[in-house]
This record gives C-alpha cells, structure tokens and sequence, in this order.
C-alpha cells in the first residue's frame, strides 16, 4: 500500500466520510420503522450512493477507501454494533480498493461497479442482528416447542434471508452508484467540478 | 524579511471540457519587505493580491499549482523548496471566510493547532493559550464550541492561535470580508498589538478605513501587477476621489457623502405588529409590537452581531411557523403562510439556494403560477435575464458562474417569483467597490420595478449608495427608524463609527 | 459519581458487553453476565446525569422483559415471531446501543483522538476522523439552511418525488463539501498540519487506577464468560 497521502487527500476522506455516514445514518433512522427495517440494505445504499460517487471521483490512489471504511467501523462499533462490523467494513473497503485501482482511477464505470462493492459493509451491521434475535427466538422456543422444531426452523429461515440481504446491498449499490453517475454528469461535469 | 525576485504565477486550471487554462496571478513583482513592516495590498477583485499573500506563506506553489518563475524568500527560506510544514513555523495566515478555516471544534483546542503541530510542549502551550487569552482579552471566547461563534468571534480565535505560535510574520487575506465593524476594530486593535511587537504583516484588502493609520506601505494591484506604491505620508493624503478614481473603497468612511436627499413623506408602509418569536434554546428572540417601514423604497436594517436581524428577516418571510403576530401589506394583513407567498430572500451563502443545472431553469423554477405555459415561462426568463446581463449564460450551470453573477442569478430568480418583498442578507460581503456599486445598482433597479426591498448590511458606503431607510435592531427590538438623509446620516455614523478613536480593550 | 475514565476504558467495556450480550444464553453463570450487562449502562448513564436516557432505558428494558414474561405465552404464529424478535432485539442489542450512547455522550472529540494516537491508530485514520467530527455540524447548518432557501422558493414540499427532493438537497451540498475540503486543506497546511510529523497534544487522558480496576473486572468477566 503506497502511503502517498497528502493533508488534502486526507481532509476529502474526511469530509465525504462525514457525508455519506450522515446520508446512510438518516436513512438508517427512517429504517426504524419496521417495515422499512427490512429493505434497508437496499435503500440505504441508493441515497448515499450519490455522494459516493462524487468521493470516488476525488480518489487517485490507493487506500483513501480503506481509511473510510475503517472509519465507518470505528463510528458504528462505538454506537454499539458488535464486532462483525470491522471484518465487513474492511472487506467491503479493500474489493472496493480493488475495483477502483482496476479502473485505473479515472473510469466512471468503476466506480459504480466500486458503489455496489462498497455497500456490502451494510451486512455487517445487519448480520449481528441477524444471529441475535435468532439465537434469542430459538432459545426460548427450544423451552416450548422441543428441539427437533427448533432445529427444523433454524435450517429452515436463515439461508435465503442471508442472501436476499446481500442482494439487496448490491442491488442498492449498483442503483446507487447509476445515480450518482447521473448527477454528476448533470450538475459537476456541466459545472466543471469533475 | 520577505524577498520577491522577478516573480511570475499563473494558475493551471481545468475548464469543464477538459481543457487547461492558464489564468495570470501576478507579473514582474520585485518587492523587498522589510522586517517588522505593515504592507497593505489592495485594488479589485483578481488584481493579483491573493496571489501574492499565497506567495508569501508557501501554498503557492505548494497547495496552489501553476507555473511559477522567479524567488521567493521568507526569513531566509526559499518558499519553492521549503514545505509549508517548515513554513508555517514562520509565517502565520488568516484567510476570509471565518466558517471554514478551522479545523477543530473547539476553541481552546483550535487556538493550541498551530503551535502542536510545531511540536511545542503542550504544558507550554496551555500557559501560552493563557497568557494570549489576557493579552487579546478573550477569555470569554475559550473552551467554547465554534459553532456557536459569531463570523467576528471566529475570526478572533483564529488570530489568537497565531498568536499563540508567535511567528515573525503574519498574512491575512481580506481578513474583514464577514466582519461587522465592531469585530473589524477588535481586528484592527489585533494588528496594531503585532505590530507593536514588530511582527510583518501583510493584508490584502478591499476594506481599508481600519488599516489606514496602521499601513507603512500600500500596493496598488491591477492585473497581477503592482501598479503603485504609496508610503504612510502618501496614504494620509489621499482623498475619497483619489480612491474613487483607483478603484478601491474609501480610506475614511467620514468623507463618503450621502446619495439620497431629502424625501417627501411615503406613500404605503409595511407594517409589523405584535410580531414575537424565539428560538427554542432561547437565545435569539424578537419583539416587536409596531413597527412601520415604507414600502416603496430601501430599508437596510442594521444591528450588532447577535441583535436579531436575520431571526427577524426569517420571520418577516415566513419560514417561522411558530412565529406570533401579523405583517399588514398592501391592505393585507399575513400570517406565516401569506408572508412565505410574498417574500423572496437572497441569502448570505447563494449557493445554498441554487438548485437547477442551468440559469434558465433556475429563474423559471420560481415562476410558480400554474396559469402560464413553457413556452411563456422561457421567454420572461430570457427577458429578466437581458435586464442583468445575465442572458449569455442561459444555459450556464449556475455553479460555474462567479459568486457576483450566481447573485443575480438568485436576484432573476428572486423577479421571476413576482414576490414583491425582496430581502438580502449581507449581499456585499467581501465585494470591491466595483462589485459593491454594481450591487447597489441593481437593487435600485428592483426599487423602480416596485419592490420592497430590505437589505441586511453592515456595509456602511453600501447602505450611502442605495439605502432611503435605516431600521436600527438591538437585542430583539426596535432601537430606532430612521429616512436616511444628510441630516440623519449622524445616527447612522454614531451607530456604525460610535467611539471615533478607539483605545481600551479589545 | 461522573468519574471521568479513559476512552480507552470505555472501549473495553464496550467490546466486553458487546461480546457477552450477542452470544450470551439465557441460563447458568452466562445470564448473571447478561444480567451485569444490562444493568451497567444504566448506572455510567446516571453517573454522567444523563437522566432521561437512563429512564427511558430502564422502561424499555423492563417492557420487554414483562413481554416475554407474560406476553409471549399468549401469542402465537406471527403475532409471536414479532414480538419474540423486537423483545430480542431490544434485550440483546440495548445496552450495547446504551454503551455506545454513553461513550458518545461523555467523550469529546479531542479525547477521542488523542486515545485513538494512544492505541497507535495511524494518522491518517486518526486525520480524516478529526475533520469528520468537525464537518458534521457544518453539514447540519448547510441542510438547515438549505431547507430554508426550499421553503422560501416553495419547491420539494410534500413528499411528491423524494429523489427529486434529495436532488435538491444533495446537490448543493455535495458541492459546498469539495469547496470545503479545498479550503480546510489550505488553511490546516498553513497552519503546520503534516502527515506523520508528530503532533503534540494539550488534551490529556490516562489511565487511573479505578480504569485499571474496572478493565481488570471486564477480563474476568470474559473468563467466566468463555471458562463456562
């Protein structure tokens, strides 16, 4: 990893950190509602897509990325999220590091495909949630109903969850990042600003 | 001492479709500063005097790229090959805007930045942060949240963390732009207490009345070149036409005459009754039982910082829900709801209220009326954009314009709204006198079309050039009204100039 | 109380309750630790006269808790997975969210960025996290005052198209954050900040004697918790 890192590489991770946790945090809020807590994964992503973008288009070499998504779970471990969230904060952060460098740091197309690669550290905040109510659900149930039914359930729920989770991530990623694509093209390249 | 050698700088920058602009930033400058001088460099807007004090405290070439030709030395240090880093050791910087040159959140802790990045002993430097906070008087301003600050207090805090790191030379860069006049005295105090140390300082300014007896030289720019120099004698001798004829904003405010003679007595008022609203922290509040302002001409309403008059201009436009009291208007009384109908705001910041990708849609977004169609809608927006010049960049994202012409561009669109309250808030912060004449021109233009327009200000030459009425605002309530004419013009200089010759505190 | 621990203390005990609760079972040695969880929260929240929150904790809390007691048994098929979930989440999940409202609330930026320097985080973490904290309540008075120009201009009102509403939002202050970060880079430069330089730093934490106490008590607790 080349630590070629100015002031003012650091101050645009900085600020477009801030932005998209504070794009991806309200919307989270919103997500408190239950019904909306379910396709968070996907709409989440679609907003804070667009600044993502904009911040993508900013980077011109490695690691900008990798220091956002650490930071991201730095912020969400000390709001209380458990420790999964580093692993897919920082997974999530290096494929997106991957992508990016493949585009040479001047493709538009990368970057969206990196907007699809990023959101997938929202699995991380939800994949603690996940095995905590189902540990909690089928302990309790394990009193009432018996093992075998518990063991029946247990096989039964989480798989296509887990995946319709991850697809969602992409899916919100890859709108995204087309709509931030859009907005840059019709605001910051007409303003000159790209 | 400061050593400029045949310097040359011309900025690099990216058009739109892609192609590099060279832009000059200054020619042919063979300057030698001495140590402990005061030097002044004004003159209009893209003069080159920006470029100059980025010379001088190395963010150019380092931070600023371009082509470069020539020396430049600092205390013995050629800037080319020295880091800011080391620099900044050595060299101090204010910069214009007090909201985005800070980088911590807290006071104290932004007051200590320069001198812990210098590596000094922090026990040494909460001592220091102490005995600067005394010798400034700004006790009241530490441990704070920035946030919190008033534009004057920010910049303030910025001062004392130079002062805190002590270098041998400071810059600044039109240090006043956001200021009213008290924090501009509290600045000019700053300066004088420097330079009694026998720092250089270099300001860049458009502003010069609190410069003028501080200043041992003064720099004409024009076209990145030093047009003129003037010494201290040179300076004092120089009248409201001599800067008239430069170009630049008058030395001393006292000379500048009033524009508007004697009026007959107004037609029609706008008038504010049991207007009363307050924040939720309960910090800033208005009451108002009855006020009348003519409506057929220009009010500026003045007041220090913290007196109430943006939360009053929020109120008067409406966006104040829990806002108590009625605003009588052409035979209409109005709650919040009609007064949102009938006000249109220029803000301080006009970015935050352009949101179109071109100048066209922009003016058109404020043709509300259902009744007209696009074609209608296309040509009245032409025809408001001709009247300001601004018609060539119909198609113009409002980003790339300048800050001058995004202003008429919120100003077209303020038209095409057919509100017929216009209120601006600081229109001319940080404007020449080119741009500030230009400002003021336009808004008698808005006058004739009918408008009432209310203009937060604390640019004293501005408010000469186009205002007919004075509100004084202090503490949330109405301290005075006035017309503005060569009698008057005393109240308004005893508000904005009220001790003529400072001393004390700061 | 308000005793002032380290961050660092409160991260420990942040990472301490949040392993116990996510894995936790609900019987034997591992539910009294649960139980300990739960209620240490609670008390760091009055300790730094955090009232409200500490209230509305114990509310929630003892609502679900009087859910699964009585509730539950009653229920079943839909009815029952919602509540089991939402009593799940809430018992589970709380006091790390409590922990993490408590560490936000009693730890200033400063504080947290020095401890950050103090656990080796490289600056160029530790860089960009300090201009975070320092943009956000900027973001907050841009949106504010963008929602005022909106108003005013009488466009995005109701919720008819919310991307368009967003575009109108976003936009503007999309642009606003590259200006800023240009100005903030130049004005830190001048103002000596490096990468790598070493700074020093007025803002002093260490770790006192009830820190190393309490860290001291977070380990055995883990023992316990993974002996068993």
């Amino acid at each position: 990893m080349e630590k070629g890192f100015e002031i003012k590489d650091l101050i645009t991770v900085g600020v477009f950190t801030a932005l998209y946790f504070a794009v991806t945090f309200i919307v989270a809020c919103l997500g408190f509602i239950p019904i909306f807590m379910a396709v968070m994964p996907l709409i989440g992503p679609i907003f804070a897509g667009i600044p993502l973008m904009l911040y993508f288009t900013k980077i011109k070499h490695f690691g900008m990325v990798l220091i956002t998504s650490v930071i991201i779970a730095v912020l969400m471990f000390i709001m209380g999220h458990p420790y999964p969230i580093f692993i897919f904060c920082i997974g999530a952060g290096l494929i997106t590091e991957l992508v990016l460098r493949a585009g040479k740091y001047e493709s538009i197309k990368h970057c969206i495909v990196g907007s699809v690669t990023f959101s997938l550290w929202l699995l991380g905040m939800v994949i603690a949630f996940f095995f905590g109510f189902r540990e909690a659900y089928f302990a309790s149930l394990a009193d009432g109903y018996g093992q075998e039914y518990v063991e029946q359930m247990m096989s039964y729920t989480p798989a296509w969850m887990f995946y319709a989770m991850i697809l969602m991530c992409l899916v919100g990623g890859g709108i995204g990042g087309l709509l931030g694509a859009k907005v840059l093209k019709k605001h910051f390249r007409k303003a000159g600003m790209v | 001492m400061i050593e400029f050698s045949n310097v040359n700088f011309e900025y690099r920058t990216t058009k739109a479709d892609g192609t590099n602009d060279d832009i000059i930033g200054v020619k042919n400058i063979n300057l030698r500063i001495r140590d402990g001088e005061f030097v002044v460099l004004t003159g209009g807007s893209g003069c080159g005097k920006t470029t100059l004090v980025r010379l001088i405290n190395g963010l150019i070439p380092h931070f600023y790229t371009g082509k470069l030709t020539g020396e430049v030395m600092v205390e013995g240090m050629h800037v080319k090959d020295t880091p800011i880093y080391e620099l900044s050791e050595h060299v101090g910087s204010v910069f214009q805007n007090p909201k985005t040159q800070f980088f911590n959140v807290n006071t104290t802790d932004e007051m200590a930045f320069a001198a812990e990045n210098q590596r000094r002993d922090p026990e040494h430097i909460v001592k220091l942060i102490e005995t600067t906070a005394g010798f400034l008087n700004v006790r009241k301003l530490l441990d704070r949240n920035i946030f919190e600050l008033s534009g004057g207090e920010k910049q303030i805090v910025a001062c004392a963390g130079i002062a805190v790191l002590s270098p041998s030379v400071v810059v600044l860069d039109e240090p006043s732009s956001n200021l009213d006049h008290d924090a501009i005295t509290r600045l000019g105090k700053i300066l004088k207490k420097w330079k009694d140390e026998g720092k250089t300082i270099v300001v860049a300014e458009h502003r010069l009345f609190y410069l003028k007896d501080l200043a041992d030289r003064m720099l004409l720019f024009r076209n990145g070149e030093i047009e003129h120099e003037y010494d201290s004698r040179e300076i004092s001798t120089l009248t409201l036409d001599d800067t008239e004829r430069l170009g630049i904003r008058p030395l001393s405010l006292l000379e500048v005459p009033c524009k508007q003679k004697e009026k007959d007595a107004f037609i029609d008022y706008l008038r504010l009754e049991n207007f009363d609203f307050s924040y939720k922290d309960k910090k800033h509040s208005i009451h108002i039982s009855d006020l009348s302002v003519p409506s057929d001409c220009v009010t500026a309403i003045i007041g220090h910082n913290g007196a109430g008059k943006s939360t009053l201009a929020r109120n008067i436009c409406g966006l104040e829900k829990h806002c108590r009291g009625t605003m009588e208007y052409h035979g209409r009384r109005m709650k919040y709801k009609d007064r949102l109908h009938s006000c249109y705001m220029i803000m301080q910041d006009v970015n935050h209220q352009l949101f179109t990708e071109s100048v066209g849609d922009e003016v058109m977004l404020s043709m509300t009326d259902k009744t007209i169609d696009e074609d209608e809608k296309e040509k009245r927006a032409h025809a408001i954009l001709r009247e300001l010049d601004l018609d060539i960049f119909f198609e113009t994202h409002p980003m790339a314009l300048s800050g001058g012409q995004k202003q008429r561009t919120a100003i077209a669109s303020g038209i095409a709204s057919s509100k017929p309250i216009l209120i601006f808030d600081e229109p001319t912060s940080g404007l020449d006198l080119y741009h500030m004449k230009q400002v003021a021109s336009e808004i008698l233009k808005l006058k004739e079309l009918g408008k009432t327009v209310l203009i937060i200000t604390h640019d004293y030459e501005f408010i000469l050039q186009c205002c007919d009425y004075v509100l004084e605002i202090e503490d949330g309530q109405v301290r005075d009204s006035y017309p503005l004419d060569d009698h008057t013009i005393d109240k308004l200089r005893r508000f904005i100039m009220p001790k003529v010759k400072g001393e004390g505190n700061v | 109380m308000g005793l002032k621990f380290d961050p660092r203390t409160k991260l420990m005990l942040m990472i301490t309750i949040g392993l116990i609760m996510m894995s936790g079972k609900l019987t034997g040695p591992e539910y009294i630790l649960r139980l300990v969880c739960t209620a240490i929260p609670f008390i760091l929240l009055l300790s730094i006269k955090s009232f409200k929150s500490a209230i509305l904790y114990a509310i929630l809390l003892s609502g679900t808790v009087f859910c699964e007691g009585f509730i539950v048994p009653y229920t079943n098929g839909v009815m029952n997975l919602i509540v089991m979930t939402i009593c799940g989440v809430i018992s589970r999940f709380g006091p790390g969210y409590l922990m993490g409202w408590y560490f936000v609330s009693s730890t200033s930026v400063s504080e947290f960025i020095t401890a950050m320097k103090k656990m080796h985080f490289p600056d160029v973490v530790t860089i960009p996290m300090s201009v975070m904290f320092r943009y956000f309540p900027t973001l907050k008075e841009e949106y504010l005052s963008i929602h005022d120009a909106m108003k005013m201009r009488e466009i995005g009102q109701g919720v008819k198209n919310p991307f368009q509403y967003v575009e109108y939002v976003l936009v503007p202050i999309m642009m606003s954050t590259v200006q800023i970060a240009n100005d903030l880079s130049a004005a830190s430069l001048t103002k000596g900040l490096g990468v790598n330089n070493g700074r020093t730093h007025i803002c002093r934490i260490s770790m006192k004697a009830y820190d190393w106490l309490l860290i001291l008590a977070m380990v055995s607790m883990l023992v316990i918790f993974y002996a068993f």
